[in-house]
């Protein structure tokens, strides 16, 4: 949690720090609830615990919902994540513009597949964006992760398991990173990851390759793993 | 299928095409000639071979995506649509030619009425003088140069080649059946007989591009005088033709007016209804004309004034254009053609799917 020191004179300094980062609610403060299905339970289907839950909330505190949340169907925590990180100096207009692009040239790519493969294989076409979207990316998450650890005046990469957030962070991260550098000035960035996410779906393409270097290197430095105390 | 706004949120059901919501709303008529009131709300489909024939680079660039996606061109069978080909079935050919245009706000389906109204004429044997939009002519013109047969006019060999191309494409029957009735000089070396065929005509401005725009004024006038003959039925489809009477971003030494360009000028003279033995489709538009602002569509606003730089007698679009008749298309209803189930998702797919362009921009994102 960081903090901001105001640059004043040290006779004047009080101990005035502001949250610049992180949350500025209390323990108290429930997270709000958007799912419409939780309100349309009706009352007799309730157990204990879900009664003392709903009379909980009428009366607590409760953060407000961001702007980016919505009580829609369609709503996916895994793609706002995504359209977050691609976002660059706040212009989430832009971001959420290049991921429906994305989408829409995914789903258009399967659709000519689609179209032009025999009956057999048809079947095996996935044309949903978004299964397309999740499986690529979890089939990019690595399993093991390398930490750099301070041992004797040297950093050693010392293989640890990793935990989901950071696994799906990490699959993310790459997949953007990728599409940023290693594409052509004139290549728009939807095209670029349309076409990496469908790699990553099948299994190929750089960002696996990423993936399966972690792997070796982790499996490499197996030696060090003593180094981890946790 | 048409160009109804593309929702943001992609349906998330995987039916497979033989599923009953699809199945209701087509139609296997492939005839625009016979479609009638029983057809209206379901749509039609057009043959690959047919479309690549009349529309080789004229159909607006979201619906060539969707007919290369989805390997088929689906057009909906509409009120506006319907009334036209009525109007055409019944038309007059010793009258002089009708003018109709087609009007309406942003993304309700001025173009691919037209369109559908082009294949009716293809089927029933016209001779379609199809300019997909005249917005590209007066803007991004990379060569302006001045006019071989008037000075003082200027001549855009890049667009006139394409279009003669396009032309060509679609009208081959024609080309060889249409004799000049004039002698035409192109340089010193080059001229083109009285009694040969049009085609040679194309030919000389597809070759020589320098020659192009001329070759296209010869043949517009050639078309015009020989329509009257009887020969065959012309149908003239301009989309955008508020750009023959609007300003242009061209710059010669400074602005140059729409009439100093010898294409706007013949495109012009077309447009006029003196001539008999067809007629003649419009329609406004307001997404790629220049200066005008983003709500208008009657076409008052987008015909308006403009003052002529040769007398300074002002001119409106709206003037040159009396009498018209004017069709209104309007926004897609879905009530008409959806089934009344409809779950939640369903429910915000319609209500996102329903709305113009323009208001979604007071959405909340829904992802």
């Amino acid at each position: 949690m960081r903090s901001r020191m105001f640059p004043f004179d040290s006779s004047l300094r009080t101990s005035e720090l502001t949250q610049v980062r992180g949350s500025r609610y209390g323990p108290e403060y429930k997270d709000p609830q958007v799912d419409k299905e939780y309100y349309r339970k009706p009352l007799a289907e309730l157990t204990e615990e879900e009664k003392y839950e709903r009379e909980l909330r009428k009366t607590q505190h409760i953060k407000a919902a961001p702007a980016s949340k919505t009580s829609s169907v369609f709503e996916d925590p895994v793609i706002s994540k995504f359209t977050n990180m691609i976002m660059k100096g706040g212009n989430k207009v832009l971001a959420r513009s290049l991921m429906a692009q994305t989408l829409e040239a995914v789903k258009r790519k399967q659709f000519e597949k689609y179209h032009a493969a025999s009956a057999e294989e048809r079947a095996s076409i996935e044309r949903n964006p978004y299964t397309i979207f999740h499986q690529a990316l979890k089939n990019c998450e690595p399993v093991i992760g390398l930490v750099p650890i301070l041992r004797g005046g040297h950093f050693y990469q010392v293989p640890v398991p990793l935990a989901d957030r950071r696994r799906r962070f990490l699959a993310m991260k790459w997949m953007i990173t990728e599409c940023r550098e290693k594409k052509h000035r004139r290549v728009l960035m939807p095209e670029k990851l349309s076409h990496e996410l469908l790699e990553a779906f099948h299994n190929q393409g750089p960002v696996i390759k990423k993936k399966h270097d972690m792997h070796k290197m982790a499996e490499a430095n197996r030696a060090l793993a003593h180094y981890r105390w946790w | 299928m048409e160009t109804a706004p593309q929702s943001l949120a992609a349906p998330l059901d995987n039916q497979a095409p033989d599923d009953s919501p699809r199945a209701v709303s087509r139609t296997s008529e492939k005839d625009p000639a016979r479609h009638g009131e029983q057809h209206e709300g379901l749509h039609y489909n057009i043959p690959l071979q047919d479309m690549r024939t009349l529309f080789p680079h004229s159909l607006p660039p979201r619906f060539s995506m969707q007919v290369k996606t989805f390997s088929e061109a689906c057009l909906m069978v509409r009120k506006p649509a319907l009334e036209l080909l009525h109007y055409l079935k019944n038309t007059n050919f010793a009258h002089p030619a009708v003018r109709y245009v087609l009007y309406g706000e942003k993304g309700t389906g001025k173009t691919l009425s037209l369109c559908h109204v082009i294949h009716f004429c293809a089927k029933q044997d016209w001779l379609i003088l199809h300019v997909p939009d005249a917005h590209l002519w007066v803007k991004s013109c990379r060569s302006l140069l001045p006019s071989t047969y008037n000075k003082q006019r200027l001549d855009q060999p890049a667009e006139a080649s394409i279009w003669l191309k396009n032309f060509k494409t679609t009208n081959e029957r024609f080309l060889s059946q249409i004799k000049v009735q004039e002698k035409y000089v192109w340089n010193k070396r080059e001229s083109t007989e009285k009694g040969s065929p049009l085609g040679e005509v194309v030919e000389q401005g597809i070759m020589r591009v320098k020659n192009a725009t001329d070759a296209v004024g010869v043949v517009l006038r050639e078309l015009k005088g020989q329509s009257s003959l009887g020969g065959f039925r012309l149908l003239v489809a301009v989309d955008g033709v508020n750009a023959l009477w609007g300003k242009t971003t061209l710059k010669r030494e400074d602005k140059v007016a729409p009439e100093e360009l010898a294409l706007v000028h013949n495109l012009r003279k077309m447009v006029k209804n003196d001539w008999h033995g067809g007629t003649i489709v419009l329609t406004l538009s307001q997404t790629g004309s220049l200066f005008k602002p983003r709500k208008a569509y009657l076409p008052q606003e987008l015909l308006g004034k403009v003052q002529s730089l040769e007398n300074l007698v002002p001119l409106r679009g709206i003037d040159a254009l009396d009498p018209f008749i004017p069709i209104l298309v309007s926004n897609y209803s879905w009530l008409q053609h959806e089934k009344a189930h409809t779950e939640e998702g369903k429910k915000e797919l319609l209500f996102l799917s329903t709305q113009t362009l323009d208001s979604w921009s007071g959405c909340a994102p829904t992802f």
